[in-house]
């Protein structure tokens, strides 16, 4: 059993209550509809019986039961219905709302490869999809208990016309539920081509999306749109294929309906008339309660497909332990050079040559390898991740923000921290007026990604958010990329006056010299697979007061 | 609903309306579904005359028994073909909506913020949202408007009181629809806005999840997470209560017409009536309408089934309208050049894109003279490839005035015909290297072709892939980054442009591979005037002048 279907079978147990409700409701509706049909054939056919024989006979047909019993299953079908709509949605809601924070974690606790991963749009848009392919399954769990239910009452009532009817009933069934089946397998092509017809789509329009300019120069817009076309209709082709197959389950339905009420009725016509409507009726109904089961069958193929992608998305979790705040000021090595606490050090090098790795791979978000660095004399790649990044406050290079208000995005960095300790690391960075005239001041919404700021508020959230962090060393990736030169001079002021006042140590990814002067030493990266260590400038760390002035 | 939201609604239905005109083969799809209400006809008629022939013994059955079976076979021929007609018609729609859409991102309007990703999506699953809407909806909404009255015709002629009966049942249904239906789809767009919501905080969280990670708040967003979810879900169910509430009516009604149906025949046969009434059934002609009574109902259920694909439609439709609206026309607008290379300047030139509360570029000047090359430098996000799109109408003009020779950029636009390009990520289109350097100019011979590509360096490449006929797939299988910036440099001088423009022409290249590259850039740009991007000093080594954006912000 994988990850993920642990998952699932854990939230259909918990869910079991709502989930028996939503099967019993499904019971209820398919019993009405197989009886209420069944039972008003037979009734109209036994009153035609009655009413030939004569006034006596009419008057001696006891017409009170069924009548009251048919519009009694006429409500209990309704009711039924609306029952299990309810709790099947209820169902599958309260499981989502488990499931999705489960598979959150799942992703979060798994290899830090993953992570990185799972930024890209196209890998979110696919896990979100198939979190909602896996609701919908969730909602027709309630089909099978309700064929179930239907194929019980539609036997009991064709048995009153002989072991025939049933049987034939019984086959009809059967054959339409095997069929579906094999249909069901042969949708798994046509599926994986949807796939794979969708994924060369979006390949080949973000390549010509990001080419504008090449394709106004060159007028070849038309050739473009042509080859992007030519990737649309192959995935239009899928779907229809698609489609196509999905088609004959319409079908088989249909024909399996027909069969059983023709060949019940020709079986019961020996019983009389009476029961060969009754069993006529009855089977045509007992298929009809096969619907959704059928409907089931037909996303079998989406269903497995996205329970197989996600369950890749669970790797084994990593078992760690929750790690305290480290507070105690840690001495770092990084590439051979060793940074006592409250040590500030520039990481500098051409763009390319892996300053952001090393970063990422400080906080655990790449593997590392052994040798690349070490918190007060241990490898980090023996210290467990929650150490590594409770020891630093990260400002990452694309300043990625989660969606939510300035207070939820500092909130990130320390979860304790008071409005004025907020407000004085938006001060840090030169943005506690901006917030300050904003409508809703700390409660203003970012947007998504941030997408309300400008790129260098964005930036400057992100940093202060990175100051805030309980952590003894900041780490900060291009902090001023993209800032003008009096910002920065401000975020630069900001940053010395703080780093005096917390104490804490500074790795820095900058190439700007006013961040860089911050600095009291150097640290070359270069871009060779063995990473050569070169000494820093400046071994001696120079008196801090006499550089500010 | 508010009135905005109304609006919005009406927009986009408007808009769906306009993308599905050719009707997309509903007209046929719609058939069909008539033509299986008819079949359901023939079904419901072979019951009945089966019922009534079991008292003279299976052979008289027979005969009704094989047109039960053969309208039973034909109702699934014809469910099954609307079903592909329908996915013909979806095919049709959505290519010719694709085509749309993409030829709009291709020309949205300088400065809108939407990025490739958003753009992509609308492109692919955008698109793919009408498929319901024009396979399903649409038919199914037609179809409910004309297979009622079909069945109520069958129903009349073997019994008028029990059409008035169905027809009795369908004016509370109709009543019950508009007093539930307008507050229950009012909810149920709410629901669906909210799911979409969910979804949304769901994909941010795991789009954003390396900085969860570093932050160690996997545990509270995952908290948040699920409790969002789960106030969502308990909101949602109270409004589901509304919103099947329309889907129940529809259920009761159909339930009791089948009920009303039975017992009024029943009595009616057994002479029970409490009242007189002028008809006196047969047992087939009851039976007939009783087997026909579900079928009252059915083409409705059909229809509410199809809902929430027009709403999936509707909601992507209202994005896809923004996109095609934020597009514009190619300009129109060709001046005269003139055969000499010209001059280009820029006076205190802003780019401001739309949305962002500081600009790309304030307040830049400087000249290009005719023939000479100028290198643009600076940090990432100085502004520094703006400059470049601004020439090409790719960035807005937002400030400050651009001149090339003796014309005004903000009137023609864009100086695209009268340049090459050369970026960091060339365009590689499926086919071959040959014709992918032939997008330059599709006219050239192969004997030119292969002379840019010699010029380019690119004959190693040729000779390790069998020449310029050799087959290249668009994610560029294979081929380096190098090799793909010298097909775009190949490209570049396979037209004989004036003004050669470069973004970034070597980024993430090894020294090695930038210094050769350096090379054939140096001659790809002689004898034009030449604006490029750069990070790279030893780049900028072979420029006239150099202009440090970064200082100048």
């Amino acid at each position: 059993m994988t990850a993920f279907d642990t998952l699932i079978a854990g939230e259909r147990r918990r869910q079991r209550r709502r989930l028996w409700r939503a099967s019993g409701y499904a019971a209820v509706v398919a019993l009405a509809s197989v009886v209420l049909l069944g039972l008003s054939g037979w009734f109209i056919t036994a009153a035609a019986v009655a009413g030939l024989a004569g006034t006596i006979a009419a008057q001696g047909f006891n017409y009170v039961l069924p009548s009251a019993g048919i519009r009694l299953l006429a409500i209990l079908r309704t009711a039924g219905r609306y029952g299990e709509r309810l709790a099947s949605h209820d169902a599958a809601f309260g499981a989502l709302a488990r499931i999705r924070p489960a598979l959150f974690l799942g992703f979060a606790a798994g290899p830090a490869d993953h992570a990185l991963a799972l930024t890209q749009g196209e890998a979110t848009a696919r896990i979100v999809q198939d979190v909602s392919v896996v609701e919908a399954q969730f909602v027709r769990l309630s089909a099978v208990p309700g064929m179930i239910t239907a194929l019980s009452s539609g036997l009991l009532l064709c048995a009153l016309g002989g072991w025939r009817p049933a049987l034939a009933l019984g086959v009809c069934l059967a054959g339409v539920l095997a069929l579906a089946t094999v249909l069901a397998r042969r949708l798994e092509a046509p599926g994986r081509e949807v796939q794979r017809a969708s994924g060369a789509l979006k390949d080949a329009f973000a390549g010509v999306a990001d080419a504008a300019a090449e394709l106004r120069c060159y007028g070849a817009e038309a050739a473009a749109l042509a080859a992007v076309d030519a990737c649309s209709l192959r995935l239009a082709e899928a779907q229809r294929a698609q489609a196509g197959v999905s088609g004959w389950f319409d079908f088989i339905q249909a024909v399996a309906l027909g069969m059983a009420g023709v060949s019940a009725s020709l079986l019961a016509g020996p019983s009389g008339a009476p029961i060969a409507a009754l069993c006529a009726l009855a089977a045509v109904m007992t298929v009809d309660g096969a619907g959704p089961v059928l409907r089931s069958l037909a996303q079998r193929s989406a269903v497995r497909e996205a329970t197989a992608r996600l369950n890749e998305l669970l790797p084994d979790a990593v078992a760690e332990a929750q790690v305290a705040n480290c507070r105690a000021a840690p001495s770092l090595a990084l590439l051979g050079t060793h940074l006592p606490a409250g040590a500030r050090v520039a990481l500098i090098g051409a763009s390319g040559t892996g300053k952001t790795t090393l970063v990422e791979s400080l906080l655990g978000l790449r593997a590392v390898t052994a040798g690349t660095a070490f918190i007060d004399g241990t490898d980090i790649a023996a210290i467990p991740l929650a150490i590594r990044r409770a020891t630093f406050g990260w400002a990452p290079q694309d300043a990625a923000l989660l969606a939510g208000t300035v207070r939820d995005t500092l909130a990130l960095g320390d979860p304790l921290a008071d409005e004025a300790a907020m407000w004085a690391a938006l001060a840090d960075v030169a943005l506690a007026d901006v917030v300050a005239t904003m409508p809703h001041g700390l409660d203003s919404w970012v947007g998504e990604h941030g997408v309300r700021l400008s790129g260098g508020e964005r930036r400057r959230l992100a940093l202060a958010r990175a100051y805030l962090v309980p952590a003894p060393w900041l780490l900060l990736d291009e902090p001023t990329e993209g800032l003008d030169a009096a910002t920065e001079r401000r975020v630069a002021d900001g940053l010395a006056a703080r780093l005096e006042r917390t104490m804490q140590g500074l790795v820095m990814v900058s190439h700007r010299p006013a961040m860089v002067a911050l600095c009291d030493r150097h640290c070359p990266i270069v871009a060779a697979p063995g990473l050569v260590v070169t000494l820093p400038t400046a071994t001696e760390p120079q008196p801090r007061r006499s550089r500010r002035r | 609903m508010t009135s905005i939201t109304k609006d919005r609604a009406r927009v986009s239905r408007t808009y769906l309306k306009e993308v599905v005109a050719d009707g997309g083969g509903v007209r046929t799809s719609t058939s069909l579904l008539l033509l299986d209400t008819v079949a359901a006809i023939g079904f419901a008629a072979g019951l009945a005359g089966g019922v009534v022939a079991v008292s003279s013994g299976v052979l008289a059955m027979l005969p009704w028994a094989v047109l039960a079976g053969a309208s039973g076979i034909g109702r699934g021929a014809c469910a099954m073909l609307a079903a592909r007609v329908g996915a013909r018609g979806a095919y049709r729609a959505k290519t010719r909506l694709r085509r749309r859409i993409v030829t709009a991102a291709l020309h949205r309007l300088p400065g809108s913020d939407a990025t490739t990703g958003t753009l992509m999506s609308a492109a692919v699953d955008e698109v793919d949202a009408i498929d319901g809407y024009v396979a399903r909806f649409l038919p199914a909404r037609i179809a409910a408007s004309i297979a009622p009255l079909i069945v109520l015709a069958a129903t009349a002629v073997a019994s008028p009181i029990a059409a008035a009966v169905l027809v009795t049942t369908f004016f509370p249904f109709v009543v019950a629809m508009i007093l539930a239906g307008g507050a229950a789809a009012d909810e149920s767009r709410r629901q669906f806005v909210a799911l979409a919501r969910l979804s949304g905080v769901f994909a941010d969280r795991i789009g954003a999840l390396p900085i969860v990670l570093a932050f160690r708040a996997e545990a509270r967003e995952a908290r948040a997470l699920g409790e969002a979810s789960e106030d969502l879900a308990r909101r949602t169910l109270g409004v589901l209560r509304v919103a099947f509430l329309s889907s129940g009516a529809l259920e009761f009604f159909a339930a009791l017409s089948v009920a009303l149906v039975a017992v009024y025949a029943g009595f009616n046969l057994l002479g029970l009536l409490p009242f007189p009434v002028p008809e006196t059934l047969t047992l087939g002609r009851a039976f007939f309408v009783l087997a026909l009574a579900p079928e009252f109902y059915a083409p409705m259920r059909r229809l509410a089934a199809a809902y929430h694909d027009r709403q999936a439609a509707e909601t992507a439709a209202e994005r896809l309208a923004a996109i095609e609206q934020a597009s514009v026309a190619p300009a129109t607008v060709v001046p005269t050049w003139p055969r000499t290379l010209p001059s280009i300047r820029f006076d205190s030139v802003s780019v401001r894109y739309d949305g962002q509360h500081s600009a790309a570029v304030s307040d830049v000047s400087f000249e290009v003279r005719a023939g000479t090359i100028v290198a643009l430098v600076g940090p990432s996000g100085s502004g520094k490839s703006s400059l470049l799109h601004l020439l090409l109408g790719l960035a807005p003009l937002s400030g400050g005035r651009v001149s090339i020779g003796d014309h005004d950029l903000a009137e023609i636009g864009s100086i695209a015909p009268i340049a090459a390009w050369a970026g960091q990520s060339p365009l590689i289109l499926t086919g071959t290297i040959g014709s992918n350097i032939a997008l330059a100019d599709p006219t050239a011979s192969a004997e030119r072709i292969a002379e840019v590509a010699r010029v380019a360096g690119l004959s190693p490449m040729l000779l390790a892939r069998g020449g310029l006929g050799a087959a290249i797939d668009a994610r560029g299988g294979g081929i380096s980054g190098g090799e793909r910036r010298r097909i775009a440099l190949a490209r570049a001088l396979l037209k004989p442009a004036p003004v050669m423009l470069l973004d970034e022409p070597t980024a993430h290249l090894d020294a090695d591979a930038e210094a050769r590259l350096i090379e054939v850039i140096a001659h790809v740009c002689a004898g034009r005037t030449t604006i490029f991007a750069t990070h790279s000093a030893r780049l900028a080594a072979i420029a006239d002048v150099v202009v440090d954006l970064g200082e100048i912000a």
